[in-house]
């Protein structure tokens, strides 16, 4: 199991046999799976997609700041919840570089990027970082579904990384992409979804977002592993 | 120290990776990244290797201050304890493989120091290291009092001290991937148990640690079939202390077979003959460790020790308890009668004077070699040698019954020797 490094064992029934349908093993076993905390069938905050916590109201605090602050429509889909196992999950496959653990929520992911049936953007990373970690983790995550590749960060060099800075400053960040010209036929008047793996304070996936409707695209939406 | 990483290829049509570090054959197709780039899955805890980087290691300076006097322990050896340390020294001197068969309770850290305090007074460089982390733990303050001036370093996982270079190196196996061609003479303690036992990454990161042609010391009370293979083989020389520090013999198991146990623990019940033994230790005030062969076992066997109604205090804990190192120091403390466990306390801890028993001593997570373990936490203490170790069975299993043979042999053996 890539989880917790338990021995796999699937059992095989008949009835998995007469299927005739490629066995798919599970990537993590129920014990690790079951730490995670899916978004997707309780009540959620319907712009951002974090868990409610006052449920007589369908926005969360920081969604009603955002309608004032942010021109574009935008809602966000969480898959998880951003809690302790969630985070060393992140720790593993995008700190210590583990590229394997990207079967663990690939399915899952995949499925509701085709469901959509949009068209799927991923949020890019600094060149510097895929240098060093060899791989996107927002493009491992949606493996075997088409995307496009319209963004990319501006050249200015990274000092300091998403994820090290606090609330106020993540708010602040001025834009970090620049849209990639070519891409522009493919956008314009299209329903898209943007991909990425954790939205925090929201404010990477909408500097995404409102660069795809600058560019014409007819509706953006957000999927996010966690939240 | 080593940085980063390299990766061979071979050059054959077949194509193939292996970590340079872990020396681990990778699959292909689970080893890489984008842009044909590969990456070590085996050891990637310790920090990613891959092929965007190169492994670098540094030669060994050896360059220790010489230190005439290095030993600053200063208690006594037993005679046979001595022949064993002198054997040890000798074992060094002459860089051979050899393996200690010496019971639970030999005192075997202690036999190690002559040796040490011989390899550092020749400036060699000094590794011991165990595949478990709480027995290095346990190990690295009693090294680092016996041997004050000598630098000695703690190396493990979640260890927050950072690197340094010193002449005794205590750490778990993992750790010694970090090292290459560093150590004259090593001690690897407890070499039969997991993670280390048939695993060839850590196999592979001991002969990559050691000099070429150093001396290895195995230590072990219950040497695995691997490990005897090898003696018959006659790869790996043997030597055996079947007697404890204190001259006492081991305590001998009793077998307690007991109907639909496991039935009975799954419904949350005990049978009445392991309730009474329970009252009576408690009563006679005699601590011990209870031991059950799975985790789920112990919510069971502590709920159905209230519905009876046990007065005693107790804990129970198992090895990703997060308060683990206060449950175990509550037990040293005496502030709990006794511990509800799995196999995690089996070996590397002392709690002088107390008894076991062992629930389901029939089960499969109970080799022959954990439950001899566990028999060797009784009477380790010179003041109390003796205890009960009572195993609870449906069944007398072939490991039942090869743990019995296992401490009647050594015994036969110590006798002999007495």
């Amino acid at each position: 199991m890539l989880l917790c490094q338990a021995p796999l064992s699937t059992a095989l029934t008949l009835e998995k046999i007469f299927s005739f349908q490629k066995v798919r093993p599970p990537r993590a076993c129920a014990k690790c799976l079951s730490q995670f905390k899916p978004l997707l069938d309780c009540q959620t905050c319907r712009v951002c997609g974090r868990r409610a916590v006052d449920l007589s109201d369908d926005t969360c605090l920081d969604c009603h700041k955002w309608r004032q602050q942010f021109p574009y429509p935008f809602v966000n889909q969480a898959l998880f919840e951003y809690n302790a196992a969630m985070k060393d999950f992140m720790k593993q496959y995008k700190f210590l570089g583990d590229y394997r653990l990207r079967a663990v929520f690939n399915q899952l992911v995949t499925a509701r990027l085709k469901q959509s049936g949009r068209l799927i953007v991923t949020v890019p990373i600094h060149p510097n970082t895929f240098e060093e970690r060899g791989f996107n983790q927002v493009l491992g995550l949606c493996e075997g579904v088409q995307t496009v590749s319209c963004l990319k960060t501006c050249q200015i060099t990274k000092h300091t990384r998403q994820s090290e800075k606090d609330r106020a400053a993540r708010l602040q960040t001025a834009q970090p992409f620049e849209f990639v010209e070519p891409a522009g036929s493919l956008i314009r008047g299209k329903a898209i979804i943007i991909v990425d793996d954790v939205y925090t304070t929201g404010t990477t996936i909408r500097h995404a977002a409102s660069l795809l409707y600058q560019a014409g695209a007819n509706s953006v939406t957000g999927l996010t592993l966690a939240r | 120290m080593t940085a980063d990483c390299h990766f061979g290829r071979q050059s054959s049509s077949r194509v193939g990776a292996w970590c340079a570090r872990c020396h681990t054959k990778l699959n292909p197709a689970v080893a890489q990244l984008p842009d044909n780039q590969y990456y070590c899955y085996a050891c990637i805890q310790m920090g990613r290797m891959d092929t965007l980087h190169r492994l670098v290691t540094v030669a060994e300076p050896n360059q220790f201050a010489k230190i005439v006097k290095p030993m600053s322990w200063q208690g006594q050896l037993t005679n046979l304890q001595q022949q064993c340390a002198d054997q040890v020294v000798k074992i060094f001197d002459q860089r051979q493989r050899h393996l200690l068969w010496a019971v639970t309770g030999a005192g075997k850290t202690e036999m190690l120091f002559p040796a040490i305090a011989w390899a550092v007074s020749q400036g060699l460089r000094v590794g011991i290291a165990s595949p478990r982390v709480d027995v290095c733990i346990e190990l690295f303050p009693r090294i680092k009092a016996a041997f004050e001036q000598v630098s000695c370093i703690l190396l493990h996982g979640k260890a927050d001290q950072p690197y340094q270079y010193c002449q005794i190196t205590v750490c778990t196996t993992h750790q010694l991937l970090r090292f290459y061609h560093a150590f004259d003479v090593m001690v690897i303690d407890e070499v039969d148990v997991f993670p280390f036992a048939g695993n060839q990454m850590l196999h592979f990161a001991v002969q990559n640690a050691i000099k070429p042609g150093g001396g290895i010391l195995y230590l072990t009370a219950t040497p695995d079939e691997a490990l005897m293979r090898q003696i018959r083989q006659k790869k790996l020389s043997v030597s055996y202390l079947p007697i404890r520090y204190h001259g006492f013999l081991l305590p001998t198991v009793k077998i307690i077979k007991s109907r639909h146990l496991k039935q009975k623990i799954d419904q949350k019940q005990l049978p009445q003959s392991v309730l009474r033994m329970i009252i009576k230790l408690l009563q006679q005030r005699q601590r011990f460790l209870l031991f059950v062969p799975r985790i789920k076992d112990l919510t069971l066997v502590s709920e159905a020790l209230n519905r009876a109604a046990i007065t005693g205090r107790f804990l129970t804990v198992y090895s990703a308890d997060p308060k683990r190192i206060e449950k175990v120091a509550a037990m040293r403390d005496q502030t709990v009668d006794f511990l509800i466990t799995t196999t995690i306390l089996e070996r590397g801890v002392t709690f002088p004077g107390i008894d076991v028993i062992v629930l389901k001593a029939d089960d499969e997570i109970f080799s022959a070699s954990a439950l001899v373990q566990i028999a060797g936490r009784v009477g380790r203490n010179s003041a109390r040698p003796t205890g009960r170790v009572l195993f609870y069975c449906e069944r007398r299993t072939k490991t039942i019954r090869s743990c019995d043979n296992q401490i009647r042999q050594m015994n036969r053996k110590a006798t002999r020797l007495k």
